[in-house]
């Protein structure tokens, strides 16, 4: 696992509402169906529709705090975007295999943060551990302790979701083998 | 522990497991779709993977695409085809050769009580009518085929006790429709917990065990487990190609919820164009005109379902305007309906007979509706668009109520043709 991974960002805050579904929420159905996956491809679509623009405006280290029940739906496409643009995403609840996707693909992820979007708005400026589990809004001084990202899908997230995970691993068998 | 707990504690070599921990299982075996094939393998040959954790353990099935309708699919079955051959999978179920994935390994003996696999298919919790339990690797199946697991969060489970046993006329598709509603009305989620059956259950023959399995997967279930009874323990030894261990509840087992579902009552149920689980009494929309019917998916393929909709339409005839598309879910069913004379009887009846897969179910690769049509079906789901049309209307029924339709022409009780 990379030492240098950062586990701790630091950006403004994008917040949004419960609900949010993947097609038509995250990125357009035309993104899914397409069955586009090269980020470039996704980044000028990420949040278009409720958000037009997002990807011009955002920074690495940005962070996406929604309500409950983000990402309906098992699709990888929003969350390739997210990992490569270096935003992080704090929501109140995802469905499982959001969830699931969002880790698959490298995404600095933590669900199950009650009551986050209670704690700030647009534009503050946020501080967010994943490994520590933790949510500074430096904007009006409040944190909240949250569960982190589970210490066995850490080596999973550092090396970019599934792809990378996978190619690391051939990489450490085909040495082992040759040694 | 539940027997989610159980089978997955087995499964990942540890005395006990909890809801909410995450283990990496050895699966019995590995299921991937043809759909799902060439993807992976051009994921991992991409990333110089060129074989898997153990071939022997892989089944190939084909299902989604098997009478090949454009070039693409062509090109798909023919790369399937080599895959097999590179990967050294034995286990390769070509089209014509086992049906459905998520029906013919529990018919065949391959999938047993209390065993585990991993699948990239949602419908894989058909895997808990027999007693067993299959988890949904989705994308993630390359990484089980190069490395034979994956992280998996034992999931919480949720207690259905069913009192009562149905009218006649009313099966287990029915029960799946309307709990469906009644879940939808509660404050019950099933977003990746395990429905674990327990009550008057033993009555429920392997099929219908299977056919329960539907409608939870659809509201996202990552499993439907059903106790094995004696019955079931006879079906999956006679057919067995390796010894199994039944699993079953503790006593003392944590769920996350229980619900109790009184059936004695129940009315044959038709669900909404829309979601399964917009349930309703077929009383409700009896009367509305079908252009299309299908018996057939993993909710409703197995032998039993065709044989009960063959015992409507026997010496009977599909009311003209109307064509019914009958899919066997496996091979061995149509040779089994041919034996019988239940092929005879459907074509007598005006229906004609589709090979074994998912038939229209596979994301509309077969068996579509015009605009505007409806349909009367024993499919998984019907949002807009399921096969076909967009604006076609899709109502799902079971396979008698789908056969009763299919005689009328219109939304039908089947208790009027017993």
């Amino acid at each position: 696992m990379p030492d240098t991974f950062q586990w701790r960002l630091r950006g403004r805050c994008y917040k949004l509402g419960d609900d949010v579904p993947h097609a038509g929420g995250v990125v357009p159905n035309w993104i899914i169906g397409g069955r586009y996956f090269d980020p470039k491809d996704i980044i000028p679509h990420l949040f278009e529709e409720t958000d037009l623009g997002f990807h011009e405006r955002c920074r690495p280290g940005d962070i996406i705090v929604t309500g409950r029940n983000f990402g309906m739906g098992p699709k990888m496409n929003g969350y390739i975007a997210m990992q490569a643009l270096g935003l992080g995403l704090v929501c109140e609840s995802m469905p499982f295999l959001a969830y699931r996707a969002a880790v698959g693909c490298g995404v600095r992820v933590m669900t199950d943060c009650v009551n986050v979007t209670q704690i700030c708005e647009n534009g503050d400026d946020l501080e967010v551990d994943f490994r520590d589990g933790y949510v500074i809004n430096h904007t009006r001084n409040i944190q909240r302790e949250y569960p982190p990202i589970p210490d066995t899908l850490h080596e999973l997230i550092a090396l970019g979701g599934n792809a990378g995970w996978l190619e690391q691993w051939w990489k450490n068998r085909q040495s082992t083998a040759s040694a | 522990m539940t027997a989610a707990e159980k089978i997955l504690a087995r499964a990942s070599g540890l005395d006990r497991v909890r809801a909410g921990e995450i283990v990496y299982p050895t699966p019995d075996f590995v299921v991937i779709h043809d759909g799902l094939v060439m993807g992976t393998k051009q994921d991992l040959d991409a990333l110089g993977i060129d074989r898997l954790f153990d071939p022997d353990r892989v089944m190939m099935v084909t299902d989604h695409d098997v009478v090949y309708l454009n070039e693409r699919a062509v090109a798909r079955g023919a790369f399937n085809r080599k895959a097999a051959e590179a990967w050294g999978v034995k286990g390769f179920y070509d089209a014509g050769r086992g049906g459905h994935g998520h029906l013919f390994p529990t018919e065949r003996g391959l999938l047993l009580p209390g065993m585990f696999y991993f699948d990239n298919d949602r419908h894989c919790t058909n895997a808990g009518g027999i007693g067993a339990l299959a988890i949904r690797a989705g994308a993630e199946i390359g990484r089980v085929l190069a490395t034979g697991t994956t992280w998996t969060v034992v999931p919480k489970s949720i207690k259905l006790t069913i009192e009562g046993r149905v009218q006649p006329g009313v099966y287990a598709r029915d029960i799946g429709f309307h709990l469906g509603a009644i879940l939808r009305r509660s404050d019950v989620d099933l977003d990746y917990r395990v429905l674990e059956l327990a009550g008057e259950i033993d009555p429920f023959s392997v099929a219908q065990r299977v056919a329960l399995c539907s409608t939870p997967t659809e509201m996202r279930a990552i499993g439907v487990f059903f106790p094995p009874s004696q019955h079931v323990l006879d079906y999956a030894r006679e057919r067995a190609q390796r010894p199994f261990t039944p699993v079953y509840p503790d006593a003392d087992a944590q769920y996350d919820s229980e619900l109790t579902l009184d059936v004695a009552r129940l009315e044959p149920q038709v669900a909404l164009p829309g979601a399964p689980h917009k349930a309703t009494n077929l009383s409700e929309v009896a009367g509305v005109k079908v252009d299309h019917a299908f018996i057939g998916s993993c909710g409703s393929g197995m032998y039993e379902d065709l044989e009960i909709a063959a015992g409507i339409l026997k010496e009977r005839r599909v009311a003209p305007g109307v064509r019914l598309l009958v899919v066997p879910g496996t091979e061995d069913s149509t040779k089994r309906l041919h034996r019988e004379g239940l092929l005879d009887v459907f074509q007598q009846a005006g229906a004609f007979v589709l090979p074994a897969g998912c038939g229209p179910c596979a994301s509309g690769r077969m068996g579509l509706l015009h605009s505007g049509e409806v349909s009367i079906c024993t499919a998984t789901a019907n949002a807009p668009g399921r096969f076909g049309a967009k604006d076609a209307d899709i109502y799902l029924g079971s396979p008698a109520t789908v056969a009763a339709s299919a005689i009328t022409g219109k939304i039908t009780d089947p208790r009027s043709f017993l």
